[in-house]
């Protein structure tokens, strides 16, 4: 038994080394090659090391695009996030603890949110409509959009673990509804608001379709976009390609191995409790 | 100050008419102890004079105003739950303070309020706690204590000591009835033990159905009850009651005789049976009797009293102790 547990650990293992690992070693060594060693794209040690030089050189691109577009990821990641998890929040709330006829249609809506895929030219005609297309507020409004169905659900079956007896006790106590879901509702969800905003973060950050749709415009690039700066039909730079991936990839994967503890918590926790 | 009146209070959820028509004065300073079985609309009763629950139709007054439509936090009351409903995120301190900090009262007045209740009920070393660290009973207190610093006219408790075991519910009623006494405050306390309505009550509410069956001291209820149902539900172990032929034999429709008021004899009684089962308690035994044309019947003796199971024993009730229902 011991021994068969031992060899599916080791198996799965060296599954996600392949799967993983192998892969970002490549893009670590190609990053730091050479232009034409690198364009062979060979699995190879770097004849020369040019680390250093193909960061400078991939951050300084294009008038310091990369710094750009991080702050516009970044924005746009924050954004998205602040306004979703306040709002995924409270509808949560309200769907799980208010009985009103509402609540059937908001939560069509919510389903519908998940289920439907989004479509880009209406949504685009939509944004040019109110002004917002080729903004970040569009983007982020956009983003929030996307997040909205996953995140009430998640929230509203986490509300349902915390006993209406503490909403009641607040409400003695003088807290006015407002003051209810702020002070006493909203503190208890922290381990699911880590978990979107882990989860979401990740994704809004890395996101490369949406921007692409939504956000066309040099000043509004946003990371995964500057992958094309290297990567064009008439110049092909792979290695400093790759040293972009590799910066564009470090700041989630950070993210992830610091709060991954609290994300499988905050994703159980709620089952759990029932 | 804080007499609590109810004026024909009527709720139903959907077309289901839960609380009846009920019409009760409480008065200042009274420990009020709502009893029933399960399901009877006690704690609906308790959470329309808190406000958590509105009434279908009727009035409330506190303290001689009209608060049938005022909100929970304007009522001058302070409730107590079954679950505590602590919040976990904060500590004793803050659960204690919260409704205070919540009405932006000083930091300093906070403080002082927060230690003196603390004080009372002893809570003084857990203050910093959060309360998944602290075990029922603390729990219990600091529910209390967040009660206590309202400083209300009204105490609502709902089943309070119903997640406690048997000793420290029997401390906590003592305490509670101290309390009681120290802060000379109104309290309405639901629960569906007889014990505690009978330990702890001035006035116990008998309720049925969503309707009130009977009002009175404990001992008013215990030696009077109205009717068959108070005669049922209030006294341990449960009075023997007797319906249809046996009881029309008798003259009535129902009959009733309290254990404690039967006596035994090995040779002479109204009733001869056959011993089934003895309790014995220590200071008391319970001796479970079957007897031919009346069915099973409950004595209570002394616990020194020599009765095996299967011993033929007379039963008489004691002069005056019988209650005869519908007489006719
Ligand atoms: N929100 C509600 N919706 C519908 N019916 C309800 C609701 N709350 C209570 N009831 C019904 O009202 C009746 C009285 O309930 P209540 O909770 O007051 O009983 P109780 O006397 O406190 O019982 P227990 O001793 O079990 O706590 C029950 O039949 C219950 O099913
Ligand atoms: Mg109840």
């Amino acid at each position: 038994m011991k021994r068969r547990q031992y060899l599916i650990g080791a198996l799965s293992l060296a599954v996600a080394f392949v799967v993983f690992v192998i892969p970002f070693i490549f893009v670590f060594l190609n990053a730091a090659k050479t232009a034409a060693e690198s364009a062979t794209l060979d699995f190879s040690w770097p004849r020369e090391w040019r680390f250093w030089q193909n960061l400078v050189e991939v951050v300084q691109a294009r008038d310091y695009m990369l710094l750009l577009a991080y702050f516009n990821s970044t924005v746009i990641t924050v954004g998205a996030i602040a306004l979703m998890v306040v709002s995924g929040a409270m509808v949560g709330y309200l769907l799980q603890r208010r009985r009103t006829p509402w609540n059937r249609i908001i939560y069509g809506f919510v389903l519908a949110g998940l289920i439907i895929p989004p479509a880009v030219v209406p949504t685009i005609w939509l944004l040019q409509q109110i002004g917002l297309f080729k903004s970040i507020t569009g983007m982020i409004f956009i983003q929030c959009a996307y997040g909205l169905g996953f995140t009430v659900l998640l929230y509203r079956a986490f509300i349902a673990t915390i006993p209406r007896d503490l909403d009641e006790a607040a409400i003695i106590d003088g807290a006015k509804p407002w003051q209810v879901f702020f002070k006493v509702i909203l503190p208890l969800l922290k381990p699911v608001t880590v978990t979107v905003i882990v989860v979401q973060s990740i994704t809004i950050f890395n996101d490369f379709t949406h921007p692409l749709y939504y956000l066309p415009g040099a000043e509004n690039v946003t990371v995964q976009l500057t992958l094309y700066n290297f990567q064009s039909q008439f110049v092909s730079q792979m290695n400093l390609l790759f040293m972009n991936i590799l910066l564009v990839t470090v700041p989630p994967l950070i993210v992830f191995v610091f709060f991954n503890r609290q994300i499988v918590a905050g994703m159980t926790s709620g089952a759990v409790k029932g | 100050m804080a007499r609590v009146v109810l004026n024909d209070i009527r709720k139903s959820f959907g077309a289901v008419e839960v609380i009846k028509g009920i019409d009760l004065t409480i008065e200042d300073g009274e420990f009020c102890v709502f009893v029933g079985p399960s399901g009877c609309g006690k704690s609906t009763l308790l959470r329309i004079i808190s406000g958590l629950e509105e009434q279908t139709s009727g009035g409330i007054e506190i303290g001689g105003r009209d608060v049938s439509l005022a909100e929970p936090a304007e009522r001058g009351i302070a409730m107590v739950f079954q679950s505590y409903a602590l919040y976990p995120h904060l500590t004793v301190r803050e659960n204690i303070g919260f409704g205070l900090s919540l009405a932006r009262r000083p930091k300093a007045e906070i403080a002082a309020a927060v230690k003196k209740v603390a004080e009372t009920l002893q809570l003084t070393p857990l203050l910093d706690r959060k309360p998944k660290a602290l075990s029922g009973g603390q729990r219990q207190r600091v529910a209390i204590g967040r009660a206590i610093v309202r400083d209300p006219g009204v105490f609502l408790f709902d089943e309070p000591l119903s997640n406690l075991d048997a000793a420290l519910r029997a401390q906590m009623r003592i305490e509670l009835t101290e309390l009681h006494a120290k802060l000379g405050a109104t309290m309405i306390y639901v629960t569906h033990d007889q014990v505690e309505a009978m330990t702890m009550a001035d006035k116990i509410v008998v309720l049925n159905g969503g309707r009130i069956e009977q009002v009175g001291t404990p001992m008013e209820l215990y030696e009077h009850p109205a009717t068959p149902f108070v005669a049922g539900f209030i006294g341990s172990p449960t009075m023997n009651l007797y319906e249809g032929k046996v009881a029309r034999q008798m003259g009535c429709d129902t009959y009733g005789i309290r254990p404690e008021h039967l006596t035994l004899s090995s040779d002479e009684g109204r009733w001869q049976g056959r011993v089934r089962h003895v309790e014995r308690l220590g200071a008391d035994s319970i001796v479970h009797l079957d007897v031919p044309d009346l069915g099973p019947l409950v004595a209570r003796t002394t616990g020194d009293a020599r009765i095996a199971p299967g011993e033929a024993l007379w039963a008489r009730p004691q002069e005056g102790r019988e209650f005869r229902y519908g007489a006719v």
